[in-house]
């Protein structure tokens, strides 16, 4: 329950952007570590962190809730609840729902009633999913008031273009949630506008393609994305489509303004290194432009220029900021984008990626580049973790089987602009006690900047 | 039941009788080898073994590209051994399974079968 707003009766969450950015600071922290791939054959599972700087074990790793099997690839994760049902009493955020890519079981934690100690209450199985609703690898999971819908990126068979799981809010399946895909090719990341009645979602690849790992070869045959779809979000239908081209190349996370009366929103396009973003014109038609472009990367060692591949965006809760991650590179870049046309670099730092431009950070090498990242909700400290996906870590950085990935905190100036990653903060996940796994997505118990969506 | 021997030559040569109709993974699983696995269905590559010697049926794939299947790549959860066989499982195996596509860039024949040119597919 939330005391948010000075609100008497009130559900989960914030009741603007505004009063999220008061919350208290994040104490805990809950991130995936996966094993799939790695060559140690234990469950995935999801790692608990003490984030209290007054705590004896701060920045160390408190618990683990294992997964019941081996071989999901758990990778994103989602609360059953959000600012979305602020105004509903009976609704609380209480579980976490981790899928697994593979094996397209979803695991229900709870992380309420022992948030330093989550545990599993209930796994949907991914055989299940499959019989009811022909539905594969599920990925971005978002809660639709009470509801909870989550974009599956194949069909049972691992084809595109998958569809959309609805699960009541007791996590029962009531089956798809779209009612058409439209021509939509592929599926990956979503978010939702309400006020605008409209939903963004952009393309991967058919699971049977980038499960297996990447080959640019592929790209060329169109078995991966480079579209953004607009959706009629109460008909639940695709209403029009961006081809972006070559500047869309494999487009990625998608954000909306936190604002919800914003019609303004960004996606990373990860093999073009691009940042796209559209909004509702004058006009009262859709548009889109591409704001960033990063230029690829000499290396002594590539016949062409690395690609950054921008494998993540996030936007700070006060909509100022938009942060990216360039995974091959190695960078993170903050820029300012109070004018959304146009964007100004504010902040960057680097920790591992492919030039050599900061092989070690506090102590650690870095293997892996910056990849999933989670901004507190004031804005302040930003959580980066290094590993992509198990088949495609093992083919740029193969060292992190034996290294593991880790986690950094970058400290970011909200006033000003600019980014520092912190030196007393440092989670290596090569040293756990199973041996080295590789971390990805990260949640706060209190909500996050990727999870909250108001209606 | 028509029984294959499948030999593991990176776990001391061990030996097991299998169901030649049946998936290796299962099979090996159900005998108490410990085996890397994801989607159980043939398209994740994650179970991935490397075959020494012998012939599987695994028209059910669809994780490997044709330079993986060349390089004696077989998918365990779908491959269905036809003769007797010696496999190198697990991670050791994947010597050559992943490469970074930038630098080692597949030949047209090398893609997956639904986009690989023509010459020279193998029938493994």
């Amino acid at each position: 329950m939330s005391t948010n707003g000075g609100e008497s009766c009130c559900g989960p969450g914030y009741a603007s952007p505004a009063e999220a950015m008061k919350a208290p600071r994040e104490k805990l922290l809950y991130t995936i570590a996966i094993y799939t791939g790695t060559g140690i054959q234990k469950p995935d599972y999801l790692a608990t962190i003490d984030n209290d700087p007054e705590s004896a074990t701060y920045s160390q790793v408190i618990s683990r809730c294992e997964m019941p099997g081996i071989g999901d690839e758990l990778h994103h994760m989602g609360w059953n609840a959000c600012s979305s049902c602020f105004d509903d009493a009976s609704m609380a955020r209480k579980y976490l729902i981790v899928p697994g890519v593979r094996s397209s079981n979803l695991h229900i934690v709870d992380c309420a009633t022992d948030p330093r100690n989550p545990t599993l209450v209930k796994v949907i199985e991914g055989s299940e999913i499959k019989a009811k609703t022909n539905l594969s690898a599920p990925h971005t999971i978002h809660c639709l008031g009470s509801e909870i819908i989550i974009s599956m990126l194949g069909d049972a068979q691992g084809n595109a273009p998958g569809g959309y799981l609805h699960l009541d809010r007791d996590f029962n399946i009531v089956g798809r949630w779209e009612n058409s895909m439209g021509d939509i090719p592929f599926g990956y990341d979503f978010w939702y506008q309400p006020r605008h009645n409209v939903m963004a979602s952009s393309e991967w690849a058919a699971p049977n393609t980038f499960m297996p790992g990447f080959d640019l070869e592929e790209v060329g045959h169109l078995k991966y994305g480079r579209r953004i779809h607009l959706w009629d979000f109460e008909k639940r239908e695709p209403k029009q489509t961006f081809y972006l081209g070559e500047d869309g190349l494999i487009p990625l996370e998608v954000r909306f303004h936190h604002d919800p009366d914003s019609t303004h929103g960004f996606c990373g396009a990860a093999l073009s290194a691009n940042i796209i973003h559209w909004w509702k014109d004058a006009d009262g038609e859709w548009k889109w432009e591409k704001i960033i472009d990063v230029e690829n990367e000499p290396h002594p060692d590539w016949p062409i220029p690395v690609p950054g591949v921008i494998s993540v965006i996030l936007l700070s809760m006060d909509d100022r900021y938009l942060y990216l991650c360039n995974w091959l590179h190695g960078d993170i870049r903050q820029y300012n984008i109070e004018d959304p046309h146009n964007p100004v670099l504010t902040g960057q730092v680097w920790m591992g990626g492919l030039l050599d431009k900061a092989p070690e950070v506090n102590g650690v090498k870095v293997t892996g580049g910056p990849q999933m990242i989670q901004l507190s909700l004031d804005g302040k400290r930003l959580y980066v973790t290094t590993s992509l996906f198990s088949t495609w870590d093992n083919q740029f950085y193969p060292e992190i089987r034996t290294n593991g990935g880790c986690m950094l905190m970058v400290n970011c100036d909200t006033e000003n602009g600019g980014m520092e990653i912190d030196p007393d903060f440092l989670v290596d996940f090569g040293k756990e006690p199973n041996g080295p796994s590789r971390c990805h997505e990260t949640r706060y118990p209190g909500g996050d900047c990727t999870s909250d969506i108001w209606i | 039941m028509t029984k294959r021997a499948i030999t593991i030559a990176n776990r001391d040569n061990a030996s097991y009788e299998v169901d030649a109709k049946k998936p290796l993974l299962d099979s090996l699983k159900a005998l108490g080898v410990d085996l890397p696995y994801g989607c159980k269905y043939g398209g994740c590559i994650t179970c991935a073994a490397k075959l020494i010697e012998g012939e599987v049926n695994q028209k059910a794939q669809v994780a490997l590209n044709n330079r993986q299947i060349n390089d004696g790549y077989v998918i365990l959860c779908v491959a269905r051994p036809v003769t007797d066989c010696t496999l190198e499982i697990g991670v050791e195996s994947h010597d050559r399974l992943y490469r970074n596509p930038f630098l080692d860039p597949l030949k047209p024949h090398e893609l997956k079968s639904d986009i690989a040119t023509s010459e020279k597919v193998p029938s493994r």
